[in-house]
């Protein structure tokens, strides 16, 4: 019985130490969605999301182009969370709970977003629709402009044959 | 013709004046954390003596978290306030310092040299302040006797500020 809670205290110890060497991020994120990346896979995915997030003490870098020491720590972070299992879902949820949507250089391609995907093409199309209005309205014009000169013919046929005669 | 241009130059200017109306005054990098109304993230640090500290620890009373360094300046400048207010709600509210980017040799001198108004624990690789979205120091974070983020000021606490924070706190 008394080995029984000596071995329960030695666990508890030892959970709480480990609990107090737990990353923040632990707590939040709940089970690694995707198998654990080591070498050089690890690496090319801790770039790639690096360069999706937006480093906060900079002007319009990335975490992955940025040399500041938080930029540093936040790649190191991606590097930790996706070395654990976490997917890039996963990852960058976790950096979005905390930074919010500015973290991300590309915002969320929905809601009042789309504005900033769409106007573009939009604002495309709008051109493209003006220029054509405005051709088949010259090209409507064009026959007016056949009638002018046919009356305007007849006036010289006019002067021609009263300046003959 | 002329109605045209006018027309279409009147669509193109009026929302963006209106947007830029909106937005004029307003300071762009100022971004509501998303952590207010949720629950604090969790941590587990220590502080300069190895003594452990975590977010559970403060459960019970309102804490005031505030992330800070030696290197900078408005947090010098808000330590005196700092200093105040911890002596003035001590054993109502906890202080609690996360030092951020920073030498625990550093830290220390300074706690000598200025006093210290709570624990300073260390964050070595960074990873709390990435958790509650620190863009840089000092930042303060109040959280209720749940454990849940109330408010969070970017730059030096004034005073008056900080009082009439910590008495907003349930």
């Amino acid at each position: 019985m008394r080995t029984a809670a000596a071995w329960l205290l030695t666990a508890l110890v030892a959970a709480a130490a480990l609990g107090l060497d737990q990353p923040p991020s632990a707590a939040r994120l709940g089970q690694p969605a995707g198998p654990p990346l080591t070498g050089a896979e690890l690496e090319r995915l801790t770039e790639e999301l690096s360069s999706l997030m937006r480093c906060p003490v900079c002007q319009g870098l990335s975490v992955a182009d940025s040399p500041t020491p938080l930029a540093a720590a936040m790649k190191n972070e991606v590097r930790e969370l996706l070395a654990a299992g976490y997917d890039r879902q996963q990852v960058l949820d976790y950096f979005e709970q905390s930074y919010g949507e500015f973290i991300r250089l590309a915002p969320r391609a929905e809601g009042f977003n789309l504005t900033v995907w769409l106007a573009p093409a939009a604002i495309l199309l709008l051109g493209f629709a003006l220029i054509l209005a405005r051709r088949r309205a010259s090209r409507a014009r064009r026959p007016a402009v056949a009638e002018a000169d046919a009356e305007l013919e007849a006036y010289r046929e006019r002067v021609r044959r009263e300046v003959a005669s | 013709m002329n109605r045209t241009v006018l027309i279409v130059g009147t669509l193109i200017t009026v929302p963006l004046l209106v947007f830029l109306a909106l937005s004029f005054g307003k300071d762009p990098r100022a971004i509501d954390s998303p952590l207010i109304g949720k629950p604090a993230p969790a941590f587990a640090l220590r502080d300069l003596d190895g003594q452990p500290l975590s977010l559970a620890d403060l459960r019970g009373q309102p804490a005031v978290l505030n992330f800070w360094a030696t290197w900078c300046q408005p947090c010098i400048v808000e330590h005196p306030v700092l200093m105040t207010a911890a002596r003035e709600y001590a054993g109502r509210v906890r202080f609690v310092g996360i030092v951020y980017q920073d030498e625990p040799e550093l830290i220390r001198r300074f706690q000598v040299e200025r006093g210290a108004w709570g624990p300073a624990l260390v964050d070595p690789d960074g990873s709390v302040a990435i958790a509650y979205g620190v863009y840089g120091a000092p930042e303060t974070f109040f959280l209720d006797s749940t454990g849940t983020v109330r408010r969070k000021v970017t730059g030096a606490l004034g005073r008056m500020q900080l009082a009439s924070l910590i008495e907003e706190l349930p």
